[in-house]
């Protein structure tokens, strides 16, 4: 089956538009459970997803494999590109790093080069852990994808992201015993 | 396999017949029994009685022509060979009485001479004319020695000679049926199937295992062949012929290709066999034959696997043949076969419960006939046949049945086995095998089936219990159509054992399950198909949900088909059924409970939410519902308003709150929401237990509480795409909702406080002040727990200290508690508790009301400057009635420095103007550590400098040297200067205090201990606390331990004697006194340099020698030109012997000129000595 | 003839289930697909004695009863496919093909945004492109 396009801006103009319906309107005063919602969101589309890449594939040996699977061909899928950099401390950890990931290279604020310009401003330390909250609040969505689709392969875990430096994000997975 | 023939069962044994000499028989037959293939024997005592031995049939010539043979196989023909037909028939003989024998068909001879001993002279011509008239070759003509020694070697020779001669006429014989085969003499194909059967037969006893197997298979194919061609026999009995051969070849090929390692191909050949016959199930009346033999097939094929031991292949060149072949692993499995053997039968029961049926229905006079056993009917001579035995006058005759004949005998045979009993067996084999590999669905399956058997032949409680287990895994995976069908078994189950409480909560699971489809018609077959419940459909559902409520309200009896009671649910018989998390009747009812806060204040109002939920297809209605809590207080009722509140109230719950709810139906699928506020004066936790539901006059469910935040997905119905909702409108509530909610304590009314000013000092008890002030409780049963805590988290013990309750292991230690004036609290009452222990005490404090207080000092010792965490808690009742109130607590806690009080140094010098000459600080040894070196048995100086640390005034109360307690002796003298100090003198904050000590070296030694100074004092502080108790008023102790010193032995002292003051103008005499304390003559040189200040009378340069431990004074004459403070001209003292140079120092060098002479009276000696002793040290 | 086609969960509950027989006799087949979730489990814990190679989805054939044989198909996300069917002489490429395509429509259905994962599959336009799949099975090896 051919995949079909998607325009790219649309995609991220609706990721933005469900996470700030989320934050700002549905759950606006508790924004754990907005978090939930998008990565609830997130995992439906990692089960469906994972379950269509896989489709003519051997199934995986063990989780590495799957890890694997979800750096290159799933990434590739769903960014055109593969995770940079993966590591492990083969007990159940991997962090995939992503250098440029795809639906953070459109945010507008980077905290690195506010932290370099801005000298003590204190609105601007506001904004930009607002920004940076803004920010994680986007990623509860591909973390989502993640758990989802690593979930339905058969590995239960948790997935967390970590933004220190924008626009490279990296995803914890942590494999449940 | 057991209903088979031993001749059939087992491979075929060579048989030979001895005749003659019966006292040998057995000991020949033992031994050729033993033998390796063993060899049978026909034993006759002597030759009248070889009529035994089967002779050829004299119709031999009649049956192989072209007449019809009457069947395919003969039933004896096998037997026959085994006991009957020898292969050999030996002669016994003595050489002299010999007579010839009556010889059998083809049956090899052998003659056997029996001799007692070997000594028995055989004449040659004896045995060649023996030879002649027996026709034998001399081969076989035997010897046997009966004698002891050479019975072994003739058994020996005898029991080859029989094999070879087996062996030789079998093979003769199958020679002799095959070439009639191959003659193609006989277009009979019976004959050729009986041929071949023959040939594999002689093969067999040959063990030529492949010609065996390649003659059954042609028999086999041979016979497939006869199928619809021959009409010898009427149709059905045809049938029953072809396929009794066909089981028999069948299983001879399974047992050749088994035996001889050939799985696959077993398989293979069993599967073509099973697909080739099954399609031939004959007439319909007797289609119950036909199942019977299919299950045989079965049966027998998995006895053979299992008594073989198959493995599944696991090479892969056999499982690419198994898998061209189709196989799977689990036909290699007897479990399988078993499990299709208890298929088949179960087919048989239900055919012929059909045919009997129709049979009792009409019966027939030919069946009286065969009943009534005026005729009996006996397996016939052909393998498969069967005829009838009339009794005519004294004689029998067979005659062939017809084919209505023989169904009435097969169903009056049939009639006579229970199958079920063998279905059960068969079922429960291929379920133990299935457990055993862990295929657990393959065994539910197998196990429903036994038990569907049980539950036919009425054993009820045994089909319950494998009814339940095969629930259970079909609940747990969700299987629903297949869990309903077991239900239903298990509903009839329950009402035949007239087990209302079973029957009830089986008819609730199913009405509750996740069925939404509506049933078609019914088919007549649904029971045989479905089960007692038929298909599954929502309507179904309904009326077993209507069925089973009209039976809890009383209003229906249920009959029980044991006729001994009829199930009624009425007031003496009410149902209880209880509903846990894991229970199966949750999709019946479940009870979420979420209080909508986590914590609540004592007496303050918490929404609780309490949602209902069922999956029954109809509407359900509850009288009322009974919550209840761990604090049964606070249990409650709820009704609706339509429901009076009397029969609510019963007994014991008089005084329970009741609310009431607008409406308390369930309707399917639907939460039944109800919030009401709950109040708990009680602190700690308060939980929802359970809910209990009224649901009728007689019947009730008790169903656990679960909070929304940990419950499950409803089982079953998790997999349904139907609308979930979520138990609470709120969805963090349904997220987050709990059961439990924490009441907290009371606010407590008592101010706790520690009264500490300043840092507390090591060494001294230190007192922290506690007060406890009633503002509102009074304080009863109360209790003070201290805990001392390193405030920087390294704990308070040191390690390094081996004793573990020495006080001096405790940095900082609770030592007390005082009352609050200071004395030590004396025990008032048993319930005073009071325990102390280094960094833990409990008090207990004495009933307080309203406005007083109580108070009392910890006191605690720090060893070393530490800061440490104080925590103190008060724990008590606000009144004295101890079963009604809680526990109040207050906490507090405080740092507390742990400081020095005082900094002690300290440092040696030498006595003024006298320097003993120390090698060790002249050249100092590279290496050696730099401590402190004395001179032996000279005075030095110890200097103690004590300097307050504090931001408080201290008191020194006194000050000493003392010995180290491990050092034996004393190795030093010490005297303190200036005797004991005068008064106790006063340290304000950084003011240092100095003492001086004189110190002589009494041993010469490396190290000596010189030993601890210790400082006593206190502080100093206002009028107010002068009467603090004496634990002040002693004092604390601080230590410093001195280092270890080297004494040394001193070679040369000088020294410098002058007066500490002259007058200016006056003339007077300096000394430099050189003391020669070695035994040896020391060469000294000294220089002396010009002054402004004096003129001097004396030589300036010189080189002079002391004599051994005698003196050298230098004398010189001063006039001091200039008055005030002046530098003595410069001695220098070289030793050329340790070329070590001295000058005095300065301090020492100096005297003080007045101008003219001063007018006061001067000291006596002992005080100026003491004044330059302090004058220097000032100075240094 | 493909007389029963079913799709099972990871919990080894059944998703969807659908017979193609006249008679009724959806129990028997219940039966049989359940009782071939025991095969498969064997299959994959002890690859060694896997008929097709190691982690092939297909499974092949799981085990004959009297009159079907069954075929199984393991997704990477552990969710079988069983296909019951009367042909006694069926080609393995068939039966792969067959899969191929299933699993395709499979993948179409759950991925309805409509459709909650892990619950059976009710869409009717998944049955109707099932149906036209058992159709077709056998009639022509190209995809």
């Amino acid at each position: 089956m051919v995949g079909r396009e998607v325009s790219e801006s649309c995609v991220d103009s609706m990721i933005i538009e469900m996470v700030s319906s989320y934050c700002d309107r549905f759950c606006s005063a508790k924004p754990e459970l907005a978090a939930r919602r998008i990565e609830a969101i997130g995992y439906q589309v990692g089960l469906q997803l994972s379950e269509r890449y896989t489709m003519e594939r051997p199934r995986f040996s063990d989780h590495l494999e799957a890890i694997k699977f979800i750096c290159k061909d799933f990434w590739s899928e769903l960014f055109k590109k593969q995770i940079d950099n993966l590591k492990t401390n083969h007990r159940g950890t991997f962090v995939l790093q992503d250098n440029r990931f795809r639906w953070l290279t459109r945010m507008s604020i980077d905290p690195s080069e506010t932290n370099a310009n801005t000298s003590d401003d204190p609105s601007v330390a506001t904004t930009e852990s607002k920004s940076a909250q803004s920010a994680s609040m986007h990623l509860y969505f591909p973390c989502g994808i993640i758990r989802g689709a690593l979930t339905n392969l058969g590995i239960p875990c948790a997935v967390s992201a970590d933004m220190s430096n924008l626009p490279a994000c990296s995803f914890v997975v942590r494999i449940k015993a | 396999m057991e209903d088979y023939p031993e001749e059939l069962r087992t491979p075929p044994v060579t048989l030979v017949s001895i005749v003659g000499f019966p006292e040998l028989h057995s000991t020949i037959s033992t031994y050729l029994h033993s033998e390796q293939p063993p060899i049978n024997t026909l034993a006759l005592p002597d030759f009248s009685k070889i009529s035994v031995m089967a002779r050829n049939p004299k119709d031999k010539t009649l049956d192989s022509s072209s007449a019809q043979p009457g069947g395919i196989l003969k039933k004896d023909w096998l037997l026959k060979h085994r006991t009957r037909s020898p292969a050999v028939i030996a002669a016994l003989i003595l050489l002299n009485g010999y007579r010839v024998v009556a010889r059998g068909r083809n049956a090899k001879t052998v003659v056997v001479v029996v001799q007692s001993t070997e000594n028995d002279e055989v004449s040659e011509d004896r045995i060649i004319a023996l030879r002649k008239r027996a026709e034998v070759d001399s081969k076989y003509l035997l010897n046997f020695v009966s004698d002891a020694s050479q019975l072994k070697e003739s058994l020996n020779r005898l029991g080859s000679t029989f094999a070879e001669l087996a062996n030789t006429y079998y093979r003769e014989e199958g020679k002799r049926i095959k070439a009639r085969i191959e003659k193609k003499n006989t277009n009979s194909l019976e004959l050729i199937i009986r041929y071949c059967f023959k040939v594999a037969v002689y093969a067999e006893f040959r063990r030529d295992w492949v010609e065996a197997l390649k003659f059954y298979e042609e028999a086999y194919h041979t016979l497939r062949e006869m199928i619809g061609v021959s009409i010898r026999l009427p149709p059905i009995q045809r049938l029953i012929e072809i396929k009794t051969v066909a089981e028999q070849l069948c299983f001879k090929v399974s047992t050749l290709l088994l035996h001889g390692g050939k799985v696959i191909e077993a398989m293979t050949w069993f599967r073509k066999h099973i697909v080739c016959y099954k399609k031939l199930v004959g007439a319909p009346d007797v289609v119950f034959l036909h199942w019977e033999w299919v299950s045989r097939q079965f049966l027998v094929f998995a006895e053979l696997l299992e008594t073989s031991s198959v493995t599944v292949p696991n090479t892969s060149s056999q499982l690419s043949v198994m898998l061209e072949k189709g196989l799977t692993e689990w036909e290699f499995n007897p479990a399988h076969y078993y499990q299709l053997a208890a298929h088949y039968l179960r087919e048989k029961r239900l055919c012929l419960e059909v045919v009997l049926s129709v049979s009792e229905a009409s019966p027939s006079s030919a069946a009286d006939g065969i009943e009534s056993g005026s005729v009996s009917v006996i397996p016939s001579v052909f393998i498969g046949q069967f005829s009838q035995l009339f009794e005519q006058e004294d004689a029998f005759r067979t005659q062939p049945l017809t084919d209505a004949e023989y169904i009435l005998y097969a169903i009056a045979e049939g009639k006579r086995f229970q199958d079920s009993f063998e279905i059960i067996a068969l079922f429960k084999k291929s379920f133990e095998m299935y457990n055993n590999l862990k295929a657990q669905r393959m065994a539910s399956y197998c196990g429903h089936l036994m038990a569907i058997e049980y539950f036919t032949i009425g054993d009820f409680s045994n089909a319950k219990q494998l009814f339940d287990g095969v629930a259970n895994l079909y609940r747990k995976e969700g299987w629903v159509a297949l869990l309903w069908e077991v239900l239903g078994y298990l509903r009839e189950c329950s009402r035949r054992l007239s087990s209302v409480k079973d029957f009830v909560e089986y008819s609730l699971q199913m009405a509750a399950l996740p069925i939404s489809s509506s049933s078609g018609s019914q088919p007549s077959d649904y029971k045989r198909k479905y089960g007692p419940s038929g298909p599954a459909s929502l309507s179904q559902r309904q009326s077993i949900h209507n069925e089973v409520f009209e039976l809890l309200r009383g209003e229906y009896t249920l009959s029980s088909n044991e006729g001994s009671s009829d199930l009624k649910v009425e007031a003496d018989r009410p149902v209880h059924l209880e509903i846990d998390p894991i229970s199966p009747l949750r999709v019946v009812l479940l009870a979420s409970v979420a209080f909508h806060e986590q914590v609540v204040k004592p007496g303050a109002s918490s929404s609780l939410t309490l949602s209902l939920l069922s999956q029954l297809p109809q509407p359900v209605e509850i009288n009322h519902l009974e919550i209840q809590f761990n604090q049964p207080e606070s249990n409650f009722i709820i009704t609706s308003p339509q429901r009076s509140l009397l029969d609510v109230r019963s007994g014991d719950q008089q005084d329970l709150r009741v609310e009431t709810a607008p409406f308390l139906t369930l309707h399917t699928n639907k939460w039944l929401r109800l919030t009401y506020d709950m109040k708990s004066d009680q602190s700690g936790k308060l939980e929802c237990l359970s809910v209990i539901a009224k649901l009728g006059p007689y019947f009730t469910i008790i169903c656990r509480a679960e909070s929304p935040a940990s419950m499950d997905a409803l089982p079953l119905w998790k997999f349904e795409d139907h609308v979930e909702t979520l138990p609470t409108k709120d969805p963090g509530l349904a997220f987050s909702g709990q059961k439990i909610i924490q009441i907290e304590e009371q606010d407590p009314q008592i101010d706790l406080v520690l009264g500490v000013t300043g840092p507390a000092l090591v060494g001294e008890s230190f007192l922290v002040p506690v007060t406890v002030t009633s503002k509102g409780h009074n304080v009863c049963f109360g209790e003070l727990k201290i805990n001392l805590v390193d405030a920087r988290g390294g704990g308070l013990v040191s390690p390094r200290e081996s004793e573990p309750f020495s006080n001096d292991s405790h940095h900082v230690q609770l030592l007390n508690v005082l009352g609050p004036d200071g004395e030590y609290e004396s025990q008032s009452g048993p319930d005073n508790i009071r325990s102390i222990q280094h960094s833990f005490g409990l008090v207990s404090v004495p009933l307080l009301n309203f406005g007083e207080s109580w108070s009392c000092k910890l006191e605690i010792k720090w060893q070393k400057p530490k800061p440490v965490m104080l925590y103190v808690s008060l724990g008590y009742l606000p009144s004295s009635n101890e079963a009604k109130e809680q526990k109040v607590h207050v906490h507090k806690s405080l740092q507390i420095e742990g400081k020095t009080a005082l900094a002690i140094s300290h440092h040696f010098m030498f006595p003024f103007r006298r320097d003993p000459l120390l090698l060790r600080i002249v050249k100092p040894i590279p290496g050696s550590d730099p401590t402190t070196s004395l001179a032996f048995k000279e005075t030095s100086i110890l200097v103690v400098n004590a300097r307050n640390c504090t931001e408080v005034p201290l008191r020194l109360m006194s000050i000493s040297v003392e010995v180290d307690g491990d050092d034996t002796g004393r190795s030093c003298r010490v005297q303190q200067g200036g005797g004991s100090l005068p008064s106790q003198p006063l340290l304000v904050p950084g003011e240092e205090f100095k003492q001086v000590f004189s110190i002589i070296p009494e041993v010469y030694l490396q190290s000596v201990g010189v030993g601890t100074v210790c400082l006593r004092w206190r502080r100093e502080s206002g009028l107010e606390e002068q009467t603090s108790s004496s634990i002040i008023a002693a004092g604390a102790v601080t230590r410093h331990k001195l280092p270890d010193v080297n004494v040394e032995m001193v070679p040369l002292v000088v020294s410098l004697e002058c007066p500490p003051y002259t007058i200016l103008g006056e003339p007077f005499t300096c000394y430099v006194k050189i003391q020669n304390k070695t035994k040896l003559l020391q060469e000294i040189k000294y220089s002396l340099a010009d002054s402004q200040s004096f003129v001097l009378s004396g030589s300036h340069n010189d080189t002079i020698f002391v004599m051994p431990k005698s003196e050298h004074i230098l004398g010189f004459k001063l006039v001091p030109l200039a008055s005030g403070s002046q530098q003595l001209p410069r001695v220098t003292v070289t030793s050329v012997r340790y070329s070590a140079g001295f000058q005095p120092s300065l301090a020492a060098a100096t005297v003080f000129i007045f101008p003219s002479k001063p007018h006061f009276e001067m000291e006596d000696k002992v005080t100026e000595n003491k004044a330059s002793l302090l004058m220097n040290e000032q100075i240094s | 003839m493909i007389v029963c086609i079913a799709v099972v969960g990871h919990q080894n509950n059944p998703l969807y289930l659908q017979s193609f027989t006249e008679a009724d006799d959806a129990l028997k087949l219940h039966h049989i697909v359940h009782c071939s979730l025991d095969v498969i489990d064997e299959r994959v814990n002890n690859p060694k004695k896997t008929g097709p190679t190691l982690n092939e989805t297909f499974l092949g054939l799981l085990y004959p009863t009297e009159n079907y044989k069954v075929y199984g198909y393991l997704t990477n996300t552990k969710v079988k496919f069983i296909l019951v069917t009367t042909d006694l002489d069926v080609r393995d490429a068939d039966v792969r093909n067959f899969f191929r395509r299933f699993h395709s429509a499979y993948v179409d259905a759950v991925s309805n945004p409509f459709h909650v994962p892990g619950k059976k599959i009710t869409s009717r336009t998944f049955a109707e492109r099932v149906s036209t799949i058992v159709k077709s099975f056998g009639l022509s090896t190209a995809v």
